[in-house]
């Protein structure tokens, strides 16, 4: 069955790049980029399924035990854009587009300084043998990293001025996840990138280890009043869990539950809050009118504006402290 | 839940190919999207398993002395060095970027096109010391030798040239433009025969003069370019109008055309002259059959890009091909072919199949002395 599943699933990407990116490339001359854009091909696809089987499976939780009842769709549609610009591949096609000369030539410029990236199968060569074990460590090493981006999000100024969009969001829903600025997508696409200088880039043939990923990290901004009970809070980020880190007062004040995957991270640094009762109201108070009410573009607009104004000590809208344990 | 099965295959696989009742050939696939290499048997048409690699495997080649067989892992950024009999792997080298990979004809050499970092690298084939690096303008993506070693050509597929660079010199003697978006380069009798994936074009470009003339033409999205080890025909890909060509070696005139759909990339030829190619974008591999134009197919892992076909006959090596007189031609074109060993027969010649075809008369095989064939990259000897 899955066999199968796939099967179609690669046909259908080679009559769509077959038959429409191919010929159309070739008009244009570009048909070095064929690989690539096959590549992307595949990248929409997967992103289609993927924001479909995020959709059916925290839709129906949302409607099922809503924290916020009945939320108005105008508010989400913003997100819903993020969404489909970052997962359909068109803001990550544009960033490939913009820095594909920069990157080969680092890549150059790391190849000629000898330093050839290594992998963690290197380190644990059991790894080899299982990918997708592989894969898992991968995942849990990224997620301590991305822990810290998020709590730097946090802690400079200018970088709370970009990932303030994220959380200016007063209704907050599973569409949520992917708002965030282009500049901070960059920033994330940067420092995943030194990473993988440090310990080679993860396995990338688990559609369903990707997919399940994905789940996690759009049901963690459900609107919806669910946790994973005494345990399973400890083990994995609920929608309860990111809930809180979204909520008034987190935002601006208490600095709370920075994991994206695993709440281990929170516990080890002391920003965990397992306290299961507790489902916020959603946003930042502080945040400009642009960040809470406007559309995709005004607050990307503003987004720059913002940074600058941070970068020259002139916003007052300042990042999180991080608490002394309650 | 095949993947979870993986290292169970893996432990077992040795076994299961000395198991074997009938020996099949053996063909590898290179899986660039999925990070694995698929292991088919030629006779069955099934695939026995498939070997984990680490990230993004694209391309295959033999060690100069035909002993182990090398796969470059350009996400992993390293060579496997395998035993082709057996599919065990002897070793592996940390190496940066590895995309594609091809040794001199005198197996001094290791040359590496880094399609992504815009750089072509020249290894010490024995012990794998980097002596040289070059930026190039951009894109280097395919390369090919000259019979003596001296020089290794390298399409250009950002800028439409094609370099030249001395080997013995360590520098790139001279570039020329060649049309849009060169791609395959091979040597074949004298001059490099280069696809232009922006056209329906194969041109001919000579090393000499530099001069650049059309060889054939094809269709649209001009591809690659393999010679047969029987030496009477080329086979040509396109990949718009998806498709192989099977050109005269002589005369460079088209044959005839087969359609293949899914994006054939590369070509290697089994004993019996049939063309295992791998299907980009459909994740399968062809099985073409010229003689009399059937095609079966294989379904391998996705994005298939390298592919290797292990004969395992009665005394025929795994560098079969480099005793018949299609070797003088090819990426690593050698002097002449090289002669038998004793004992291992000839592989079969398919007859041509066109009425009229001009066909060629197989040059003398002369083998000057087989030098390379003691060099210090026996990776038996590096164990
Ligand atoms: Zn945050
Ligand atoms: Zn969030």
């Amino acid at each position: 069955m899955w066999e199968w599943l796939s099967d179609k699933y690669d046909l259908l990407a080679t009559w769509i790049f077959e038959t429409a990116i191919q010929p159309a490339l070739y008009s244009l001359g570009l048909m070095d980029w064929a690989e690539d854009a096959f590549t992307w091909v595949g990248f929409f696809l997967f992103g289609l399924v993927q924001v479909a089987v995020v959709y059916a499976i925290c839709r129906p939780l949302e409607a099922w035990r809503p924290v916020e009842p009945h939320q108005d769709r105008r508010f989400i549609r913003t997100d819903i854009l993020y969404t489909l610009l970052t997962r359909l591949g068109v803001l990550p096609l544009i960033g490939f587009v913009i820095f594909f000369s920069a990157d080969a030539w680092l890549a150059g410029a790391m190849a000629d300084s000898g330093w050839i990236p290594p992998n963690l199968e290197e380190f644990f060569p059991v790894l080899r043998d299982v990918p997708w074990l592989a894969m898992l460590v991968y995942i849990v090493v990224i997620d301590f990293f991305e822990y810290w981006r998020h709590r730097f999000q946090h802690t400079f100024g200018w970088w709370w001025a970009l990932h303030s969009i994220h959380h200016a969001q007063q209704h907050m829903s599973f569409w949520t996840d992917d708002r965030n600025h282009i500049l901070d997508d960059v920033l994330q696409a940067a420092w995943l990138g030194a990473l993988a200088v440090l310990i080679g880039v993860p396995p990338g043939q688990f559609p369903v280890i990707l997919t399940v990923l994905r789940v996690a990290e759009s049901l963690s901004h459900a609107n919806t009043r669910i946790h994973f009970g005494r345990l399973g809070e400890r083990l994995f980020v609920s929608p309860r869990f990111h809930r809180l880190h979204h909520g008034v007062l987190g935002a601006g004040a208490t600095g709370r539950n920075y994991a994206v995957l695993f709440p281990v991270w929170d516990w080890v640094f002391g920003t965990a809050n397992f306290d299961r009762e507790r489902f916020p109201a959603t946003g930042d108070p502080e945040a400009p009118q642009a960040y809470v009410t406007g559309g995709w573009l005004r607050q990307q607009w503003e987004g720059v504006r913002q940074v600058v104004l941070a970068l020259l000590g002139r916003r007052r809208n300042l990042p999180a402290r991080v608490p002394e344990g309650d | 839940m095949r993947r979870f099965a993986r290292p169970i295959a893996v432990l077992s696989c040795a076994a299961s190919l000395l198991a074997a009742p009938a020996r099949a050939d053996i063909v590898y696939v290179l899986n660039s999207g999925e990070a694995s290499i698929s292991v088919i048997d030629a006779r069955e048409r099934t695939e026995l398993r498939r070997m984990p690699v680490l990230r993004e495997v694209h391309h295959a080649v033999l060690t100069p002395d035909g002993s182990t067989l090398v796969i470059g892992d350009s996400g992993g950024n390293e060579l496997i060095f395998m035993d082709p009999a057996t599919g065990e792997i002897r070793r592996r080298e940390r190496i940066s970027n590895p995309y594609h990979l091809e040794y001199s004809p005198d197996g001094r050499f290791l040359v590496v096109a880094s399609l992504r970092r815009d750089q072509i690298d020249i290894y010490d084939a024995g012990t794998l010391q980097l002596t040289a690096r070059f930026r190039q303008p951009d894109k280097p993506s395919h390369v090919a030798f000259s019979p003596d070693s001296r020089m290794v050509y390298v399409t250009l597929q950002g800028t439409g040239e094609v370099a030249a660079v001395d080997l013995t010199r360590k520098e790139t003697v001279w570039t020329v433009p060649v049309g849009p978006e060169p791609a395959g380069i091979i040597w074949h009798r004298g001059r490099l025969l280069i696809g232009l994936m922006g056209s329906d074009e194969f041109v001919s470009l000579n090393p000499e003069t530099r001069e650049v003339t059309t060889a054939f033409r094809t269709a649209r999205g001009a591809h690659t370019v393999f010679p047969a080890p029987d030496g009477r025909y080329l086979y040509a890909t396109a990949r718009v109008e998806s498709g192989v060509w099977q050109i005269d070696a002589n005369t460079l005139e088209v044959v005839r055309r087969f359609d293949v759909a899914g994006g054939p990339d590369c070509i290697a030829f089994d004993p019996d002259g049939r063309l295992w190619m791998t299907l980009r974008w459909l994740g399968r591999v062809a099985i073409l059959d010229p003689r009399d134009g059937t095609m079966d197919h294989v379904r391998v892992g996705r994005s298939p890009h390298g592919i290797f076909v292990m004969p395992r006959r009665e005394g025929m090596r795994a560098d079969f091909a480099s005793i018949m007189p299609g070797a003088v031609s090819g990426y690593r074109p050698l002097p002449s072919p090289l002669a038998a060993r004793s004992g291992e027969p000839a592989a079969g010649h398919p007859p041509p199949i066109i009425a009229g075809a001009p066909v060629l008369a197989p040059g003398p095989v002369v083998t000057p002395a087989r030098f390379f064939r003691r060099g210090p990259w026996r990776v038996e000897d590096a164990n």
